[in-house]
């Protein structure tokens, strides 16, 4: 197993991110390596001790710049020292193995010093492995710590996530959320009302609101994937529009696109149905079935969007990835769907992607020729299961494994007779279909304060019996819940 | 910052180091960054954070409309808007900016010349100062922004109808759950599939060919498909109307952008909708038509023209060959005149080859030009004449044959040549009396080497009276190869004759030289009797008669 090749800065020479990014990714990497590699063979087999060469090599490399390596967890991110790390298809998998690992064991800090031995990374591994074989319920962290203390690991330090720093963090996380999301429909209803209004409109608040909703999922996930449950905050088009922007940046955040990627991809997504802004109101907002003609004229929006998106030039370059997705969300990998084309194209990557989110924001939405929503795992399940739909089915997965079996938002009934809301996906993948819950009815059917009682559906007892287990899902109606007051 | 940070670090470093800072962005925004001054200007920021540096590794600025706040007092001030760094940071929403330890290492100058990016766009741009620097990824410095005053409500919490009471909502609970409970078939949700959880590797790299192939496309070449077919489905004349607006809009930014694919990917898709576009309006129809008269009119051209010449990467001969496979005859007299100029031979290759097409198909304009004496292109119009062997430019070039310039005479010869038809060279044959030497050369040399006998008198009158003193040896040669390619055996006598040491009526010592030419001449005809006189010829005392006589032989032994 070989890393990524590490840079050296020159000797005396101030390390720069670069350095740091790669370096860390490398130490990462290496961990993860040697991690493997101890799980699967005896400590003194020789993949081991190579792996264990190289995880010290890399920590090495950096510290001969560096006093310390402190490895972070910060959300889903990993930082070097200052730096970040970016999340990309080829780490994709070690990454998250390893920010597993350090939320399994509560660690919020890695520390490494000058001086640090293989031996200690050794100790250190095989106690990570070792401890995750017990039972939860169990305060693991200080377990390790003391463990490494005693075994005389002198040159590693850890420290816990703080719950109260984690609560400020995710309060003041939900109020920069709702800023953002609530910038995205005001920018989206300004785009579609200009065009509407036959009035000229820019793309720089468009840009300022995607870069927006990007650094949100970036830094916090789920708050902001909370927001997209909000079902009657505005016009339907609008906060749709902003929904599947968000939901296809997380998307395309899991499967590691950079932060310029994300913004393509939110950009277009943010204005894909941005040709229903010429559709009749009254087409648009008709409560009943739409007839066959009402359903032709809705089936332009596709092809206005993308004359639309022409139209939008200013000084730069025209959205031309954004006029593909405009153009051919709703057509199937097949090109059947619509609008028609003549010239033979797959419909692009994002495209596909976009179809995805937007498929399951609208089928989980009350809208104007939609009364009643489908539940969030039903959605996902027939996406999944009916290829007739069209959706490219490694898209759907993944949109699964981002937001859990029970999406965000599903209304569930657990088998203690609570009800709750579910309010994000496990952040430990093997947990999916046991997503954190917000409590929203006690066992005694009495309503609990919003936005209610947050609990893990992964915690055992100390046999090893998970405290709570989802029964079924159920209509948020039938209780009187809005599942949107529960992330707002 | 704590407070302690100001008995440390005095306003007056903050205020040398801003100082510095907009000293620097002049000094940005005038030299490149190989100027010394350039140079200078990013040591003096690196040194001015120095002190900053020794005290804390933090600075937070406050951002004003004329100036920077530091510890509650205003450090810097500049109240001309055009010259204040504050009021660029400022009017894009920026209230706050913080560096830290580390920036000035490369940070600091990025972030400067973004500034001056910001503040040479236009008020209509899709960027400004936040855009910029949300794209540099900044690690050492950060900033707090306001947006624009946003037009909705805010995001509450949504009043709700009173709750059911807790006995009826517990007995519904119990319902579902007994409900679900009785169901036969019921999936254990633990079971649900594993599969789902996770991407396989194949997945990944499936997922990641896909992302590749999204940023390797043609995006604009794929958009402005979708504008092609949208024209050939939608009947509704407003909507074609709606897409040749824009493609005229986009027509000059293509042209702009040096994008020659998508240039002429553009013209072939309007000539396709012009031939399949169902139910079209005549002046929708002269729209579609209009792209490419206009694109190949001298002016526009031109100017295409010149940006393929200023291009630092040529563009290929497909993009190009298909560009020009699209321009209207009236191209053609401009890239007749930009071919010679054109220095990659790829290049002119399929720019010739363009000519040639729209020659062929549009000889009406070759002649056209052949009969503008005073065009530049008069010269490419004789070449491509001669190349396509267009019979029916012959009377315009035989009227160029009295043109004053020698040079057009000469291509007028030329084509006249390459044609080789009896009526050509019949205009051909005046030629050889013309007064340049280049001129009536061509001429003789293309009668000979089409055998033409209505050019015989002429030449024999030149060959024998002897004429040619004047001419050089090359000329000579000439007239006297192309008489013994016309006169054949009959002129045998007389060539042998001037052959001979002392030959001719007068038996007058001719010159080696013009016997020589005699020897060449008698090459030509080929007999054995031409045989016999060049091989006597063989031991003639003359070095320059008997090499002339042994290549004659030599020639005609193939």
């Amino acid at each position: 197993m070989s890393g990524p090749e590490l840079p050296r800065p020159a000797e005396g020479a101030a390390p720069d991110e670069g350095f740091l990014r790669q370096g860390g990714r490398g130490l990462l990497f290496t961990l993860y390596g040697a991690l493997r590699s101890l799980k699967l063979y005896p400590v003194e087999n020789a993949a081991v001790q190579k792996a264990l060469d190289e995880l010290q090599a890399a920590a090495r490399t950096l510290l001969q710049a560096e006093d310390a390596i402190e490895l972070r967890l910060s959300g889903d991110f990993i930082f070097v020292n200052a730096t970040r790390l970016r999340l990309e298809l080829d780490n994709y998998a070690y990454f998250s193995h390893i920010v597993t690992i350090l939320r399994d064991y509560d660690i919020g800090i890695l520390r490494a010093e000058r001086g640090v031995e293989r031996r200690e990374w050794q100790i250190f591994l095989s106690l990570l492995l070792s401890l995750s074989g017990k039972e939860r319920g169990v305060p693991r962290f200080l377990e390790l710590q003391e463990r490494l203390g005693a075994a005389g690991v002198a040159h590693l330090h850890l420290e816990p996530r703080t719950e109260v720093e984690e609560e400020l963090d995710r309060e003041h996380a939900k109020e920069v959320a709702k800023r953002t999301y609530a910038q995205g429909v005001a920018v989206t209803k300004d785009v579609i009302n200009s065009v509407r209004m036959g009035r000229a409109t820019g793309l720089k608040r468009v840009k300022r609101a995607v870069q927006t909703i990007v650094d949100q999922v970036l830094n916090n996930e789920t708050s902001i994937i909370g927001l997209t449950t909000i079902r009657d905050y505005d016009e339907y088009t609008f906060t749709h529009s902003v929904n599947v922007c968000i939901f296809a940046v997380a998307l395309g955040k899991r499967l590691g696109l950079t932060k310029s990627q994300l913004y393509d991809l939110g950009t277009a997504a943010l204005l894909h149905d941005v040709g229903k802004a010429r559709i009749p109101v009254e087409v648009l907002n008709k409560t009943s079935a739409l007839d066959e003609g009402e359903w032709r004229v809705m089936q332009a929006h596709p092809w206005l969007g993308a004359l639309t998106l022409f139209g939008m030039r200013g000084y730069d370059e025209l959205p031309y990835r954004a006029i593909l997705v405009a153009h051919e969300h709703h057509m199937k990998a097949d090109l059947s769907g619509y609008p028609r084309t003549i010239r033979p194209r797959r419909p692009s990557f994002y495209s596909r992607l976009v179809a995805v989110a937007d498929g399951f924001d609208a089928a989980t939405t009350r809208r104007s020729y939609q009364s009643i929503p489908i539940e969030p795992d039903q959605v996902l399940r027939e996406m999944w299961e009916n290829e007739s739909r069209g959706y490219e089915r490694v898209l759907v997965k993944a949109l699964i494994n981002l937001i859990g079996v029970y999406p965000v938002g599903t209304c569930v009934i657990l088998d203690t007779f609570e009800v709750g809301i579910v309010a994000a996906a496990n952040p430990d993948q093997k947990f999916l279909h046991r997503p954190l819950v917000r409590i929203a009815i006690g066992a005694d059917g009495g309503m609990l304060p919003k936005p209610g009682q947050l609990v893990n559906l992964a915690e055992q007892s100390a046999e090893g019996a998970f405290l709570r287990s989802i029964v079924k899902v159920t209509n948020p109606d039938r209780y009187g819940l809005v599942v949107g007051d529960y992330f707002v | 910052m704590s407070g302690t940070s100001a008995t440390v670090l005095p306003p007056s470093q903050v205020e040398e180091l801003i100082r510095t800072l907009v000293k620097a962005l002049r000094a940005f925004q005038m030299y490149l960054p190989n100027n010394p001054i350039y140079q200078r200007a990013m040591g003096n920021v690196a040194a001015a954070f120095a002190p900053i540096w020794a005290a804390t590794d933090e600075l937070v600025l406050g951002v004003l409309e004329s100036e920077f706040h530091w510890e509650g007092q205003v450090v810097y001030q500049q109240i001309a808007r055009n010259e204040s760094l504050a009021w660029t940071l400022y009017k894009d929403g920026m209230r706050a900016l913080t560096f830290r330890k580390g920036v000035e290492r490369e940070e600091i100058v990025r972030f400067l010349e973004l500034v001056n990016r910001a503040r040479l766009l236009p008020p209509d741009a899709s960027d400004d100062l936040l855009t910029l620097l949300w794209e540099h990824d900044f690690q050492y410095l950060t900033y707090q922004f306001v947006e624009p005053l946003l037009d909705g409500p805010p995001l509450e919490a949504a009043s709700t109808a009173p709750a059911p009471s807790a006995g009826v909502v517990q007995r519904k609970v119990q319902e579902e759950v007994e409900a679900e409970r009785r169901r036969p078939g019921v999936v254990d949700l633990e079971e649900f599939e594993s599969t789902l959880y996770f991407l396989d590797e194949r997945e990944i790299a499936y997922l990641g060919e896909e992302l590749v192939k999204e940023y390797a496309q043609d995006l604009r070449g794929n958009a402005l498909a979708v504008l092609y077919d949208l024209f050939e489905l939608q009947t509704d004349p407003a909507i074609r109307s709606e897409i040749l607006g824009i493609l005229d809009s986009v027509f000059p930014y293509l042209l702009n952008a040096r994008d020659f694919r998508a240039v002429g990917g553009l013209l072939r898709e309007l000539r396709v909708l012009r031939q399949r576009a169902s139910a079209l309006a005549p002046d929708q129809a002269a729209q579609l038509d209009g792209f490419a008269e206009r694109l190949s009119s001298p002016a526009v051209l031109s100017q295409l023209l010149q940006t393929i010449d200023d291009a630092t990467l040529p563009p290929s001969e497909q993009d190009l060959g298909d560009l020009f496979r699209e321009l209207r005859p009236a191209a053609l007299e401009r890239l007749l005149v930009w071919l010679p100029t054109v220095s990659a031979e790829r290049i002119r290759d399929v720019a010739r080859a363009a000519c040639e097409r729209l020659a062929d198909a549009h000889p009406g304009e070759i002649m056209r030009l052949l009969r503008q004496p005073g065009s530049a292109a008069l010269p490419g119009a004789l070449e491509l004449c001669a190349r396509l062997k267009l019979q029916g430019a012959i009377p315009a070039l035989a009227e160029l044959l009295g043109h004053a310039d020698p040079q057009v005479r000469l291509g007028a010869v030329q084509a006249l040549g390459a044609i080789g038809s009896p009526g050509a060279l019949s205009h051909l044959a005046r030629a050889i009396d013309d007064p340049h030497r280049d001129v009536r050369l061509a001429a003789v040399r293309q009668a000979g080497a089409h055998g033409y006998k209505g050019a015989l008198r002429r030449i024999e009158a030149v060959v024998l009276r002897r004429d040619l003193k004047d001419a050089d040896l090359t000329e000579k040669m000439a007239f006297f190869e192309a008489y013994g390619s016309i006169v054949g055996a009959a002129g045998l006598p007389a060539l042998v004759a001037l052959l001979a040491p002392r030959g001719g009526l007068l038996r007058l010592k001719q010159s080696p030289e013009l016997r020589a030419c005699a020897a060449i001449a008698i090459g030509k005809i080929r007999t054995p009797e031409a045989r016999a006189a060049l091989q006597a010829a063989m031991n003639d005392k003359e070095l320059v008669v008997r090499n002339a006589a042994s290549r004659a032989l030599r020639e005609m032994g193939r």
